[in-house]
């Protein structure tokens, strides 16, 4: 499903990437959310993206079609699981405990699993659900000015879906953040869910269309398009935009990307960014869903930031009026 | 009870009789060891027997008329028998410090059978051979501890600590102003740090120090006027009325105390003749120290210090005096040992506070402030000669004369020595406090107070008497804010200037700050049983901030902001501030402002919301206007201030002993105890449903409740003769016009509130026996009490379900909610519908104060998948695993019903701050979660603001922490007191990133 989508955005330029014969998966919603947009808040987290960075942080979300996953950290060894499999797909001999080839996603090891190591990656939920799961905490939104954040994964990528959604809480008065990766098409955007939104954190990763390429999978040139577009329409009245830069060691944090984005930035107005420091934490996620952790034992990735680095980033885009 | 098969006689009884023999040969034949069995009551005359439970021990030794004896059984007339386990035990025993012999009994390794304070007069003497080799063992024990936590962290985390101090350096400024606060420009007082004031600062080293020393003043004069003018009968042989033996004894006591002005107070007076003292009381727990005379310096948790003239003074002439005299061995030789007490002291049932002391009420300060001493004298008077007193009455009543004029004596005494020590005093500006002092306690506290100056020091004098005649435990201070903004108004009306304005309000924050040292000028005297049960606490004399008038409405004002910027600046752990916060009416700006202090003092103050509290009452029948005018008690209970009896803490209830009972027939496993109703077993399959095993739970609950109230009721007729209270009476409304003692039931309103035990721990075992054996049918019954028989060592995979695929309290499950208000509601009606000994009604509580960590070390495997001996949940604060979101645990907690839980709850929430977050921010975030958390109908909430990583650096470097406070279920410590066991009870709560 993931290559079609992303041949399909290759070839045609244009980036209509939602999948329409069903509602989209759900990996998570996160309760009680304090760094994901202003007051207490609960993050939606949407499986599927049309980009494929290689740092992904939530790489279970690359992917729209449903997963399952193995916590070895979790799992105590009884061995329910295997007997429970009617595919034969579990051992412990097997790489990453499951064999996926085999697997057919029935979850039956999933429901005898007593320790909770295996789970299944994505649920179908529809509307109401998610308004269900969120519309409890409404109080705590308004006390402290929160609200929902659609996340993912990227939202826009369903856009029919969270657009109903979000009519939905916005019915409730609930204050609305979308974070998204920027790849979307903007006339459907603004026609569909724009009127809902009442923040957007837009993320611009790298500036260079060609290392966008080679870390993303896509092209940025439709990217740093909308997002012209929708800093325009901030500053003529329209929603609140706030770029963000995710910093990946040796890819994102580079001088040269840096400046570039800030000059970008900067020619367009921007007063306020985000820079989002690197968690090294990623990497063994990957293994918990049948895929090599990339970041080998030595790697740089391993790593947290060093304060002083940071301080450097933040400095290239401070010197350009810019707040971080 | 179970029957013993009587065995052959050990080794052991060989070893004991010869260690027996030993111990009578010393005090046969050395003088200097046999000095301690002559008393100011004559010689020791003590029997006492020794035995295991088989009898493979049994001897025992006799002292009388002065001389010694060992016995090859029970002796005849035993004051009481050690029942030691087996014969490991015993060996144990013979090297046991006293702390060890504590926790022997503890973990029922050892009972005491008969007369407590015989045995540990027992203790005492043996302690008089042992004590060099038990202190060098004490000694050895905490240094090798000590070792071993810095083993785990030798680096000192200096960054933790100035993360900590550096929260007071960052105030924030008020957004608003209050309607009720008229003279403070921004109520958050912005502009003052602790270097504002010097002598504070001092005064806190000193509190922070400064080793406490206990007191012989108060046991010593008691003692000897008793001596003088009888106990039982009066010096013409009658019997004494209860209330005027007191009365008289409380005056004496009072008249020649010696009456102190403490270095650089502008407060008189001080509870002890030490500069931190704790005070004695004989006729309660006093006797509970006797064991510990020698070593109680050495111990490592809160030492004390004894002098030499102080040990020989309890040893001979209070303890002996006061052995049979208390409340403890009146119930005991009066009921002849009944049940009831005998399951108390086992320490795992329940614990009853009433062996200690009633205490825990708020007296009605406002009267005594507006009318004096002699105002109150004057309407008792006037109530004594309308011609319908009876006899008790008129007692009653005039033992409430002579104590007053007990307290008035000891302000005029005061008013002397002030005048005294201004002679004597160089610095003219010490010599005009002193003399202000000194004009002060002339008028006060017989006559009414005038100034803001006047009622503090009439406030502190009343308080030191209110100490004088019961324990220092849980007495509670009320709405001092409401009570003094009159004064505070009627001073700054007086002012004209702008900057004297500015000075008076920087003097009111100085005098709120001598107050609240003041307050910490004594410690309750704990036996080291008590660092066990109450770690760490101190008197816990609970202040009340802010809510609504009686009338409903705002009463947040200038005084209100002034008592929290003192609990800001000095983070002391007693005072005990509880805030009240009435939604709707209360602004954002002071609920802002608590949660600002809340973040730099990192555990206080306590918030309660006013609408629940005010529910939970109003089915109790209590007027509108007395509910609004509620304080917190001790911990955090509601008392209707100036009116109400209300024994807030009257006992300590381990509900889960229940639930260990339900699973085990009746038998509680630790204990031994083989008493409850047969209610079944659940490997025979007496359980057909799940409703069932709840009634066999409820069962078993109801007898350990009935046992419990049994004791409180034999304890509560201890307390009407050994220590009525006629000064506590004389300031409780109800009591004059009735005269009735409070003992007696003459406040307006009566009640007993306990502390239930374990809500989370118990809703979590059903609710996994209900999911899992009878829902799913994934396990039986019999699987999980094998499980739990061995710890659940034996199947990992059924712990594994158990802890991970059972919806807990805490995780927003609608079933988990609904079982923990079933049990609450059970609780709830079923001690309400018990007769009370004064009238009124019991009510239910769900805080823990430290017992959760103590019940649990006493509590086997849970259902629930907590192993055995680890704490239980604070209060009734969720399960760490019950959630990762901390929104769950405020919504469930929120959506229990307050009728149920009238006695109140405490639900801890650990909150850390981001690295590098600003504090606004952070305070942002507390005040969404508590204003959210009342919103939704939420009792109390108490937050404690830092990381397990900071306790841990804590428990290594103890010296860069001392006034580290943290909230442990209800009341204030300092970490770095605390036994290791609520250490990391408190870092391994569940800690939720804001």
């Amino acid at each position: 499903m993931e290559c079609t989508e992303k041949a399909k955005l290759n070839t045609a330029g244009a980036v209509d990437t939602t999948p329409r014969h069903r509602n989209p998966l759900i990996l998570e919603i996160k309760g009680n959310s304090l760094d994901d947009g202003p007051g207490i808040r609960s993050v939606v987290f949407f499986k599927g993206c049309p980009l494929s960075c290689r740092w992904c942080h939530n790489p279970e979300s690359k992917s729209t079609g449903p997963g399952i996953s193995h916590d070895a950290a979790e799992c105590i060894d009884c061995g329910a699981c295997v007997k429970a499999c009617p595919e034969r797909a579990i051992s412990k001999k097997n790489r990453y405990f499951i064999d996926r080839d085999k697997c057919t996603l029935c979850y039956s090891c999933v429901a005898t699993c007593p320790s909770g190591a295996l789970s299944q990656v994505g649920n179908a939920m529809t509307v109401d659900d998610i308004i269900e799961v969120v519309s409890k905490d409404i109080p705590f939104y308004n006390t402290s000015g929160g609200g929902v954040t659609l996340s993912g994964g990227e939202p826009t990528m369903h856009m029919e879906f969270t657009a109903q959604l979000a009519r939905s809480l916005k019915e409730l008065n609930v204050h609305l953040l979308i974070e998204t990766c920027g790849l979307f098409v903007y006339e459907k955007y603004m026609d569909l869910l724009a009127p809902f939104i009442d923040m957007i954190y837009f993320d611009i990763k790298l500036f260079d269309p060609v290392e966008h390429k080679k870390h993303c999978g896509a092209d940025n040139t439709i990217i740093l398009e909308n997002f012209g577009r929708l800093h325009k329409d901030y500053q003529t009245g329209g929603t609140y935009i706030l770029p963000r830069t995710p910093l990946i060691p040796g890819i994102t944090d580079t001088r040269d990307n840096l400046t570039a984005i800030a000059d970008y930035l900067s020619s367009l107005g921007v007063t306020k960014a985000a820079l989002l420091e690197y968690n090294p934490l990623w990497g063994v996620k990957c293994e918990k869903i049948g895929e090599e952790n990339p970041l080998g034992p030595e790697a740089q990735g391993r790593k947290w930031m060093d304060r002083d680095h940071v301080e450097q980033c933040r400095s290239i885009f401070r010197e350009r009026g810019i707040e971080v | 009870m179970n029957v013993i098969v009587k065995k052959k006689k050990s080794s052991m009884d060989l070893l004991m009789r010869s260690l027996l023999n030993m111990v009578s040969f010393i005090f046969n034949h050395i003088p200097s060891k046999r000095k301690y069995l002559k008393t100011a009551e004559g010689w020791a005359d003590l029997a006492v027997g020794i035995r295991t439970e088989n009898y493979t021990v049994e001897c025992g030794i006799v002292f009388r008329d002065g001389s010694v004896s060992v016995t090859d059984t029970i002796p005849d007339g035993r004051d009481v028998t050690l029942v030691i386990n087996n014969d490991t035990a015993v060996k144990k025993l013979l090297s046991a410090t006293p702390t060890d012999q504590i926790f022997m009994l503890l973990k029922s390794e050892l009972r005491v059978d008969g007369n407590m304070t015989s045995m540990l007069q027992f203790f005492f003497l043996l302690s008089l051979l042992l004590s060099k080799k038990q202190i060098k063992q004490m000694n050895k024990e905490r240094v090798t501890e000590t070792k071993d936590i810095l083993k785990n962290s030798p680096k000192e985390r200096k960054d933790l600590a100035a993360e900590v101090n550096s929260r007071k350096q960052k105030l924030m400024k008020a957004e608003r102003i209050d309607p009720g606060v008229q003279f403070l420009d921004d109520p958050y007082l912005p502009e003052y740090t602790l270097d504002d004031f010097p002598r504070l600062r001092k005064f806190l080293d000193i509190h922070l120090t400064r080793k406490p020393e206990v007191c012989p003043e108060l046991p010593s004069l008691l003692t000897q006027w008793h001596r003088d003018h009888g106990f039982e009968t009066n010096e013409e042989g009658k019997p004494w009325v209860p209330a005027l033996r007191k009365a008289g004894a409380f005056r004496y006591l009072m008249e020649n105390r010696k009456p102190i002005i403490t270095d650089d107070y502008i407060i008189a007076g001080s509870t002890t003749s030490k500069e931190i003292g704790c005070v004695v009381y004989p006729d309660g727990s006093g006797t509970f120290l006797w064991n510990e005379l020698l070593t109680i310096p050495h111990r490592t948790y809160n030492p004390f210090d004894i002098s030499e003239e102080t040990r020989n003074l309890l040893h001979y002439e209070v303890f002996p005096y006061w052995k049979h005299r208390n409340f403890r061995e009146w119930v005991r030789d009066k009921y002849d040992n009944p049940l009831s007490q005998q399951m108390d002291e086992r320490y795992a049932l329940y614990f009853n506070w009433k062996q200690a002391t009633i205490s825990h009420t708020i007296p009605d300060f406002p009267k005594i402030l507006s009318q004096g001493a002699d105002g109150i004298i004057a309407e008792i008077r006037d109530e004594l000669s309308r011609g319908d007193c009876d006899e008790e009455k008129r007692n009653t009543l005039e033992a409430m004369v002579l104590c007053l004029e007990g307290l008035i004596l000891y302000s005029r005494n005061l008013a002397r020595q002030a005048a005294l020590d201004a002679e004597k005093e160089s610095d003219p500006d010490r010599k005009k406090e002193l003399l202000k002092l000194a004009d002060i306690c002339g008028q006060v506290v017989g006559g009414p107070a005038r100034t803001l100056d006047e009622a503090v020091n009439a406030l502190w004098i009343t308080w030191i008497g209110i100490h004088m005649e019961s324990m220092n435990a849980g007495m509670s201070l009320g709405r001092l804010d409401q009570w003094f903004q009159p004064y505070f108004e009627s001073d700054m009306k007086k002012i004209s200037g702008p900057d004297e304005k500015k000075a008076y309000i920087k003097h009111a924050v100085e005098l709120i700050g001598h107050f609240y040292m003041k307050c910490t000028d004594h410690f309750p005297l704990t036996p080291d049983l008590a660092n066990f049960y109450f770690g760490g606490s101190s008197s816990d004399q609970a202040i009340t901030l802010g809510g609504v008038t009686p009338e409903g409405n705002d009463a947040v004002c200038d005084m209100t902001y002034i008592f929290l910027k003192v609990t800001e600046m000095l983070s002391i752990r007693d005072p005990n501030v509880n805030a009240r916060y009435m939604p709707g009416i209360n602004s954002d700006t002071y609920l802002k402002r608590l949660c600002e202090v809340n973040l730099i003092t990192a555990a206080t103050p306590s918030m309660h919301n006013d609408s629940a509290i005010i529910k939970a009452l109003a089915p109790m029948g209590y007027a509108m206007e007395d509910i609004r005018n509620w304080s917190a008690t001790g911990c955090v209970e509601p008392t209707l201030s100036g009116k109400h009896l209300g024994h807030t803490n009257m006992q300590m209830m381990n509900m889960v002993a229940a639930l260990e009972m339900a699973m085990n027939n009746g038998r509680h496993p630790l204990t031994g105890l083989d008493i409850g109703p047969r209610t079944g077993l659940p490997e025979e399959g007496d359980f057909r449903t799940f409703d069932e095993f709840f009634s066999a739970f409820t069962e078993q609950f109801k007898f350990l409740i009935d046992s419990s109230i049994d004791y409180n009721h034999k304890l509560g007729e201890a307390h009407q003769y050994i220590r009525p209270t006629p000064l506590l009476s004389s300031l409780i409304g109800g009591c004059i016009t009735k005269g009735r003692d409070v003992t007696q039931g003459g406040a307006v309103y009566n009640s007993s509130g306990t502390a239930i035990i374990g809500l989370a721990d118990v809703t979590d075992s059903l609710m996994a026996i209900k999911t899992l054996v009878y829902d799913e049918k994934k396990i039986t019954f019999t699987d999980l009490k094998q499980a739990i028989n061995t710890d659940f060592n034996n199947d990992p995979a059924l712990y594994a379900m158990v802890t991970r695929k059972v919806p807990l309290f805490g995780s927003g499950n609608d079933g988990a909610v609904g079982l923990a208000n079933r049990i609450a509601s059970w609780a709830h009606d079923y001690y309400g519908s018990l007769p009370h000994y004064r009238g009124g009604k019991y009510t239910t509580g769900f805080w823990s104060m430290s017992n959760h960590v103590a019940f649990g070390t006493l509590t086997g495997a849970l259902p629930s998948g907590r192993r055995a001996g680890k704490p239980f949940t604070p209060g009734l604060t969720p399960q760490p695993s019950a959630s990762k979101n901390l929104l769950d645990n405020i919504r469930d907690v929120a959506r229990l019903d307050p009728v149920n839980m009238n006695n109140n709850i405490a639900f801890n929430v650990k909150v850390v701050p981001g690295a590098g977050d600003p504090q606004e921010k952070i305070v942002e975030d507390m005040f969404s979660y508590a204003k959210t958390y009342f919103d939704l109908g939420g009792m109390q909430m108490q937050m404690n603001v830092v990381t397990s990583d900071i306790l841990r650096d804590a428990m290594a470097h103890p010296e860069s922490y001392r006034n580290l406070l943290v909230r442990i279920s209800g009341y204030n410590a300092y970490f770095v007191t605390l036994n290791r066991d609520m250490q990391r009870e408190l870092i391994e709560r569940a800690e939720y990133d804001i």
